[in-house]
């Protein structure tokens, strides 16, 4: 009996800790911003007059059609690309398709602002492409604005729409298809008929990642953007530039985005809550082999896209073995980038690894320990929890970090300026993963296994370590590397948190490119890709079931 | 002394009475089946024997010591689940092996335990295979042999066949029986088959709606039922309602439905109005003419071959009787929508009240 007691009582003090997480490090930061918004700058008095403001000016509002703009356009164009990869990987033969998958994977997982800023060497004021093709008499456009936001969103937001495409297409019965034929349906008939119904859930569902993704991402349109302002830079300009005051109008900003979040998330939520069609896969779908002019085009269309999307990631590493001379590139190749890396800023490299490892395990354990209560507590308070869990997933870095400087720096938690509030936005963005994906693998770990344990003679407790956490370590691991990818590549929050002493990698390529050091940038670059793609062949290796591991994780 | 006692159980899942009244005493080395549909608290019953669930009310005893309060993992009873429940993240051998681990045996009585378990199950050379590797059928073998293994006062077994395919379903019963009556360990067995249950039980307890409706050997569940339920959840039956009329003398009552009229015997029946007549269709004769008293006239719907016999589908009075006919050759089988005429020899005729459902003639026992 008092066993019994003692481990309700570890489970309440556990839900009891998640509450508090989520009170002290979203709501309150939060509800700072929220308070902020409705306090005018210049009387200190509260009043509308932030709100009155961003639906008056130009200015603002501006940013806010772009912001929609960008999102549209990037999940268009996503869709574009996504829709006919995956159908042409899954449905006919493409020679290293598996490779295909890969690197997408990887452009996908690079720091998005790798990507923008290596457009820019390219296709930038004196980028080489665009002299090349100048020497030959034909001027590309400049690649500052939306044009640029776009082709750099795309080509690394793209895999969510073809992966998850892929990962139905991959699922559906055989035999449905061959019903409709048998029915008498000709092919394209079967396609609008069956194949693209079964898939559209999908489809839709990695469309509003790519939105959701393309409206809260900070670094590309800060790197690419120039003056053409979307809704977190305007945010992150506001505020830096209102920082000695109160950050009202900052805080209006970040509301708004933060509405635009939540609306596409509950979209997504909604549609995710939807009948999906499961399938007992009794028939996998018949993988074709193409010929001659068909096969050609296939593979052309799949490596163009591919490559394509991996082109940025190319000429960061190519860059930085690059001789430099300050912020000029000479002929040849050096490792003087790297060089400088490890011997001006070697600081920014340890806090990278060390931020992010101490994040990852307060994510794996706190994840997991709250994925379980969700999973096996069924009661109202921790459903409650489990909503609440929900609110990292609509608050965009940008909005997260101004909660954070807003909140915690003045009592009665002070935090600026330290390590711990750069780890804690690590933790508190990955947390609601973490969370479902540790309460999802709970989940598909048949209950009777535990009973089997138990059954046998085995108290709960070491039922948990034989039996439970075996089955769940998996998951638990592939989780926490995924983690640790993000946080490694975090930029968006850190850059409004940093100070001189808590500098990460994201943020000194930030500043190396926005100061024209591209050497050095480029290096660093390729320390963060060479990081990021080690950790996705550990997962693919030991961990995966399959490419959708990284767009669900 | 019982193997198991249950006495005055119930449990209620909110407004859902799971298990009402439930009195039950298992024989050492008995093998004993929970019959019913879903739904009907069989397997409820069987998950607080385990310890998985607790029971609101009663008590229950395995070999004389009362386990209300003792833990499922003290209980040392051990369960077959329907899904198997091999641990799919360790080797057969670890599998089987679990159990005894926890119970710390030296390493080569574990060994040779499980090498006994294996050989009874015929799994001999398995030992090292992953759960992945093995088909449902061996994966059920070895969730036997780890149950087994530890040598429980009583197996549990939730409908553990349930997974697998027809044949296979009928080879594992007749492994599950023999080595049930090798080892001689008490069975619980739960099922909704009630021809599995026929086959492997020593005797049957068949529940609905959380309620025991009758416990009995298999012959007496299914030539003996005591009410509608159990005669027609067991086996097929025919039943008929009739409308009671006068006395037709000699201790006997009419009893008529359309054109067709019986003679009942009137004892049990001085309350009612009408009467359920019920017969299994392998019961019935067929007779030539209709002169013969307590015959039934029908005209021929379908015919089912089947091979031991062929199964009619006759209209009487606008219901669907199905009467058997043994050994059946083409020659003898009559045109559909020719007259059918048959009887039910009395012995074979089982009388319910249409109200209560239950047994008439059995009256003394209720």
């Amino acid at each position: 009996m008092s066993g019994k007691i003692r481990r309700a009582d570890v489970w309440t003090l556990v839900t009891f800790a998640g509450f508090a997480i989520v009170v002290v490090f979203l709501i309150y930061p939060l509800f700072d911003i929220f308070r902020y918004s409705f306090i005018d700058k210049d009387s200190g008095e509260v009043s509308l007059a932030n709100w009155i403001q961003f639906f008056s000016k130009k200015y603002y509002l501006r940013a806010f059609t772009n912001s929609l703009f960008i999102a549209i356009a990037t999940t268009f164009f996503s869709m574009v690309l996504g829709i006919p990869l995956a159908f042409f990987t899954t449905r006919y033969r493409i020679a290293g398709s598996t490779f295909l998958t890969t690197l997408s994977v990887l452009a996908l997982l690079s720091p998005t602002f790798i990507g923008a800023y290596s457009w820019i060497t390219m296709l930038g004021k004196n980028g080489f492409l665009r002299t090349m093709f100048q020497s030959i008499g034909v001027t590309l456009p400049q690649i500052y604005g939306p044009l640029g936001i776009i082709l750099a969103d795309t080509l690394q937001y793209y895999p969510f729409i073809s992966l998850m495409t892929a990962g139905a297409l991959m699922t559906i019965d055989r035999s449905l298809e061959e019903a409709s034929e048998n029915l008498g349906a000709r092919p394209r008939r079967i396609f609008f008929d069956v194949t693209l119904p079964m898939v559209l859930p999908s489809v839709t569902g990695g469309a509003l990642i790519v939105f959701m993704m393309s409206l809260s991402n900070f670094g590309t349109p800060m790197i690419i953007g120039g003056n053409f302002l979307v809704l977190p830079t305007l945010a992150y300009n506001l505020f830096t530039s209102e920082i000695s005051e109160t950050p009202g109008m900052a805080s209006t900003v970040s509301i708004i985005l933060m509405l635009c979040a939540s609306i596409v998330i509950v979209l997504q939520q909604w549609l995710a809550s939807r009948r999906k069609y499961a399938s007992m896969l009794v028939n996998r779908p018949v993988v074709k082999r193409l010929k001659g002019i068909r096969s050609l085009v296939a593979h052309a269309l799949c490596y163009g896209i591919v490559f394509l999307s991996t082109l940025p990631l190319a000429v960061i590493v190519y860059y930085s073995f690059r001789k430099t001379s300050g912020p000029v590139f000479k002929s040849g190749f050096s490792l003087d980038s790297y060089r400088q890396i490890f011997f001006d800023v070697p600081k920014t490299v340890t806090n990278s690894f060390l931020y992010s490892l101490a994040a990852v395990l307060l994510i794996a354990i706190v994840g997991t320990l709250l994925g379980f209560i969700i999973a096996r507590k069924k009661s109202g308070v921790v459903k409650v929890l489990d909503s609440l869990l929900m609110i990292p997933y609509m608050v965009p870095g940008t909005v997260l970090g101004i909660g954070f400087i807003v909140a915690f720096n003045r009592p009665p938690i002070y935090l600026t300026g330290t390590a711990i509030i750069i780890i804690l936005t690590y933790f508190i963005r990955r947390l609601p993963y973490s969370v479902r994906s540790a309460a999802s693998i709970l989940k598909q770990i048949d209950p009777a296994l535990e009973e089997a344990g138990i059954n046998l003679g085995s108290p709960p407790g070491r039922t948990f370590r034989t039996i439970t956490l075996p089955l769940m370590q998996g998951g638990i691991i592939s989780g926490a590397i995924m983690s640790w990818v993000t946080s490694m590549n975090e930029l968006s929050a850190s850059i409004l948190l940093y100070v001189g002493q808590t500098m990460t990698m994201p943020i000194k390529i930030y500043l190396l490119v926005v100061d024209g050091f591209f050497g050095t940038a480029s290096a660093m670059s390729t320390i963060l890709l060479v990081v990021t793609g080690v950790s996705m062949y550990i997962v693919n290796k030991y961990f995966s079931k399959g490419s959708e591991t990284f767009v669900s994780a | 002394m019982h193997a198991i006692r249950i006495i005055g159980v119930e449990k209620n899942f909110g407004e859902v009475k799971a298990l009402s009244n439930i009195h039950l005493e298992i024989e050492k080395g008995e093998f004993f089946t929970l019959l019913g549909p879903s739904g009907c608290g069989k397997t409820t019953l069987l998950r607080t024997i385990a310890g998985f669930c607790r029971q609101d009310k009663g008590d229950i005893y395995i070999e004389n010591e009362l386990i209300n309060d003792v833990p499922a993992y003290q209980r040392n009873t051990a369960m077959v689940f329907q899904n198997y429940a091999v641990f799919p993240h360790m080797t057969v051998f670890d599998n089987v092996a679990y159990g005894l681990r926890v119970r710390k045996l030296p390493k080569e009585v574990i060994a040779q335990k499980v090498k006994t378990a294996l050989r009874s199950v015929h799994l001999e050379g398995f030992e090292q295979r992953t759960p992945d590797k093995l088909s449902g059928g061996q994966q059920q073998r070895v969730g036997l042999a780890r149950a087994m293994a530890i040598e429980p006062r009583v197996l549990l077994f939730d409908e553990p066949l349930s997974n697998l395919d027809a044949k296979l379903r009928i080879e594992m019963r007749e492994e599950i029986k023999a080595v049930q009556k090798s080892l001689g360990i008490t069975s619980i067995y739960v099922t909704h088959d009630q021809e599995e249950a026929l086959v492997i039980s020593d005797r049957i307890a068949v529940m609905n709606q959380g309620r025991i409706q009758q416990i009995g050997k298999p012959w007496e569940i299914y030539r003996d039922p005591l009410n509608t339920f159990v005669a027609n959840f067991v086996g097929k039956i025919n039943m008929l309602t009739l409308k009671l009329g006068p006395s037709a003398g000699l201790g006997y009552r009419e009893a008529s439905l359309g054109n067709i009229t019986l003679h009942v015997p009137a004892h049990g029946t001085e309350q009612l109005d009408s009467i359920i007549v019920a017969f299994r269709p392998e019961d019935v004769v067929e007779v030539r003419s209709t002169d013969r008293r307590n015959t039934i006239t029908g005209s021929l719907r379908t015919v089912s071959f089947m091979g031991s016999v062929a199964r009619f589908e006759v209209d009487v009075e606008g219901q669907i009787l199905t009467i058997d006919r043994h050994r059946p050759r083409e020659t003898d089988i009559p045109p559909i929508h020719s007259q059918v005429v048959f009887s039910v020899p009395p012995e074979s005729v089982l009388l319910f009240d249409p109200v209560s459902g239950k047994r008439l003639g059995k009256g003394d026992r209720s």
